[in-house]
């Protein structure tokens, strides 16, 4: 058993590293990022195919979905989908009764309500889950089919898919209890601003087929009139309006977030692909191009970039609008602090605007327009608009516009380099010590760039023969290592089979060997 | 009987409940709140060099206002607190990127702003020019924003008068074309500057939107009209 472990972790330890030898589609995590670039500066080029849907529908596909387009995506996980609904619903239901009772009995002991027993017996849920999950894999590593089991594995943690999503609805379950705790606070509007969500999520429910806009157009309405009618209980104070606002939010969008993010009925999906590709066919732009006023040589810089990064590429995996601002809020913090320690002064909007797209071209965030979109059309807009949050996400709205639009021009190139380090024929980065000189047939650096590129490419392609190699001889030792296991088994079964006999009923009663044994020992009595 | 309880009930027990919800409310906001309030957005524009920047930074150090200056992290956006009668007033000032490569993206910036600080170089002839589009592009996009025109660098001037290249009267004829305010400022020496922020703060204040909104049963349709938000981002 124990080496069996082992022999699967460096399966799938083979497997990381040929995902690190490919550029891969998005940013997977922190450590294949310093490879990666790597490979794109020295211009290896993905594979078409690599981007299309995995289902073969001719689509492209996104890392994000699991390799799948938005719509094979959706149809494989409708039934999911629809489980977690129902059960939403159910919960919703069972919180409201909850409620309701804890306001009840919190009528006759005012303030302090019943402890429900929901918490504990959620937590004996999620350990039965935990179980199942637990003897799932452990069938899959000893069922024939465990060849495939590694790769699926290895996609379960990284993306939103059904199987985590346990975990969403755990997630939609914490955020409903700590709303009603919130609620619980203000007693009688507490309980009405519950049933009003609680409506409207579901009246949400029966609108997929309208228009993003028009879902929006609805949430923002709900937005108005609930902050209207708070106005009015909390007489004008809007500092106590905004707050129950954001938990206002917070429930209805962790509801809704699967149908209104990035829904089919907008062309989302194909802006986050467009912008996703032209990011990385951005790839050689520099630090000098941008006027970044950063030196990343400064480790505390440096730290606060790589902070920065990972503050921005969070932000897709977070549900509530405001959540995702903050991602915004805290990627920008980052950006002054590093601009504060190399300027030695605070930041300006002329040094934190390029710093951004910088950051933006660096990162390459996972669905950047959906998520642009999904903010745009489901946060409190008096967030959005005026306050500090608010003054981020336009800067990040200003980097994208300014990456989609970005020309020779505006990196201060000639059109000819600008074209040459787009289609790839030469990179600044290795233009910059050396003089440069004319382009001739042999001694043109774009050229020598190539064959350095080809040789590279050549060496991956043999490397990664070697390791296909490995896996494949890892993959056949494992089988005849359990083949060989099972043989075993089954010898020492067939030599020692085993007998199960009815217990005996009484000592000795039916032991039939027991005439061959020496007669016991009798006391003798010698004559003497 | 009953209706006695219920009297209680309304007017002794909810109260007090109300106050409790109330405290837990402000301890609350202690833990979430990341950034101030802000009531009102103001926006800064102009060539590169004229002095945005600085003016910004003026204005947050100015002892002037009260309130703690928020945002020593960065001069690129500045909420500040103004005493208006027995009202405070936050404006988050938004200084932009004045470097031409982000021109197309100014549109992005001074939507959804109460006013447009355009600031131009008293001592630079063709920073005015740039006033004219910014102005142009306000009254055309934005018809709620009032707009200042803010000549900068005025200390200049005044130690050498040839240096002045904006007639006052030239640019105060243009301005009362367009309806604006027309200031010159000194981020260096100070002067004018409060009065500049003075008056944007108190056109905000006075003007109808920001009074229903502080209003008892405020609803400021101009200022969360969604329609702002569609078309970000997407043109
Ligand atoms: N003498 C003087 N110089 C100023 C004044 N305001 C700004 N400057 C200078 O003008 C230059 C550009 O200022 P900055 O605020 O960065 O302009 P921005 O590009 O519009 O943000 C800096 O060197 C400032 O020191 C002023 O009122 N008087
Ligand atoms: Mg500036
Ligand atoms: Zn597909």
């Amino acid at each position: 058993m124990r080496s069996l472990c082992v022999v699967m972790y460096s399966i799938s330890a083979f497997k990381n590293f040929k995902n690190t030898v490919f550029p891969p589609v998005t940013y997977s995590g922190p450590v294949s990022r310093e490879m990666s670039q790597k490979s794109e500066r020295r211009g290896i080029h993905v594979d078409q195919s690599e981007l299309l849907c995995k289902k073969g529908c001719g689509y492209y596909g996104n890392t994000s979905w699991q390799g799948l387009c938005s719509k094979c995506w959706r149809e494989e996980y409708q039934r999911a989908r629809q489980k977690q609904i129902q059960e939403d619903w159910a919960l919703a239901e069972k919180l409201q009764r909850e409620e309701e009772a804890a306001y009840a009995s919190s009528q006759g002991a005012q303030s302090h309500p019943q402890p429900s027993l929901a918490p504990f017996s959620k937590f004996e849920e999620k350990k039965t889950n935990e179980k199942t999950r637990k003897v799932t894999t452990v069938k899959k590593f000893f069922s024939p089919s465990s060849r495939t089991a590694p790769k699926k594995e290895n996609h379960e943690g990284k993306t939103p898919s059904p199987s985590i999503s346990r975990q969403a609805s755990a997630e939609t379950d914490r955020v409903s209890r700590d709303f009603v705790d919130f609620l619980k606070n203000l007693q009688k509007p507490g309980r009405d601003i519950h049933k009003q969500c609680r409506a409207f999520t579901e009246s949400m429910a029966n609108k997929r087929d309208l228009s993003a806009d028009e879902l929006s157009e609805c949430v923002q309405d709900f937005y108005q009139n609930m902050s209207d009618r708070l106005m009015t209980h909390f007489k004008g104070s809007t500092d106590r309006v905004e707050r129950v606002m954001d938990q206002v939010e917070k429930y209805i969008m962790t509801r809704l977030y699967k149908n209104v993010f990035c829904p089919e009925t907008t062309d989302d999906e194909k802006k986050d692909l467009a912008t996703q590709n032209r990011i990385r066919a951005l790839h050689w732009v520099t630090i000098q191009m941008l006027c970044v006023p950063v030196d990343e040589e400064i480790p505390e810089v440096s730290d606060n970039v790589v902070k920065a990064i990972t503050d921005i590429i969070e932000m897709d995996s977070r549900r509530v609008p405001r959540d995702k601002l903050a991602c915004i809020t805290r990627c920008s913090k980052h950006i002054f602090n590093a601009i504060r320690i190399t300027k030695t002064e605070p930041a300006s909007a002329d040094d934190f605007l390029p710093t951004l797209i910088y950051i933006v071209l660096k990162a390459n965030p996972p669905r950047l327009q959906s998520n642009i979109q999904y903010i745009t059309r489901f946060c409190n807009p008096s967030r959005l608009m005026t306050g500090e949050d608010g003054y981020y996400f336009t800067n990040l709205c200003c980097a994208v516009a300014f990456i989609e639009k970005l020309d020779a021009q505006s990196l201060n190139l000639s059109p000819e380099d600008f074209e040459r380090y787009m289609s790839g024929q030469a990179s600044p980065h290795k233009q910059e010590p050396g003089p440069r000189t004319p382009a001739g047939p042999d001694g043109s650096p774009a050229l020598s760039t190539a064959h350095q590129n080809l040789e590279l490419l050549n060496g991956l392609g043999v490397r990664q023969e070697r390791v296909l190699e490995a896996a494949r001889n890892l993959e056949s030792d494992l089988i005849s290592w359990r083949e060989a296991v099972e043989r075993e088994v089954q010898e020492i079964l067939a030599k020692y089979p085993l007998e199960i006999r009815p217990p005996p009923s009484a000592i000795d009663s039916d032991n039939v060997e027991n005439d061959r044994l020496p007669p016991p020992l009798q006391p003798q009595v010698f004559a003497g | 009987m009953i209706l006695y309880i219920l009297y209680v009930y309304i007017n002794i027990i909810l109260p007090i409940s109300l106050a409790d919800s109330f405290y837990c409310f402000d301890l609350l906001a202690l833990l979430t709140m990341s950034a101030q309030r802000v009531d009102a957005k103001v926006v800064m524009l102009g060539k590169e060099y004229v002095g945005k920047t600085s003016l910004v930074e003026r204005f947050a150090h100015n002892r002037f206002f009260f309130g703690p200056y928020q945002n020593t992290i960065g001069a690129a956006f500045v909420a500040r607190q103004i005493q208006m009668g027995d009202k405070v007033l936050t404006l988050g000032i938004w200084d932009t990127a004045g470097s031409e490569r982000y021109e197309a993206m100014s549109r992005i910036y001074y939507r959804g702003a109460k006013g447009a600080i355009v600031c131009y170089d008293l001592t630079d002839r063709s920073s005015f020019l740039r006033v004219k589009f910014w102005v142009e592009e306000l009254q055309k996009c934005e018809e709620h924003c009032k707009i200042y025109l803010c000549g900068t660098k005025s200390d200049l001037i005044e130690t050498d008068r040839t240096m002045r290249q904006m007639d006052y009267h030239d640019v105060q004829d243009y301005a009362e074309e367009i309806k604006a305010e027309l200031f010159e400022t000194s981020s260096k020496t100070g002067k004018n500057v409060d009065e500049l922020f003075q008056k944007v703060a108190e056109d905000i204040y006075n003007s109808t939107t920001f009074q229903l909104m502080t209003e008892e049963k405020g609803v400021d349709l101009g200022q969360t009209n969604n329609s702002y938000f569609y078309s970000c981002c997407h043109n």
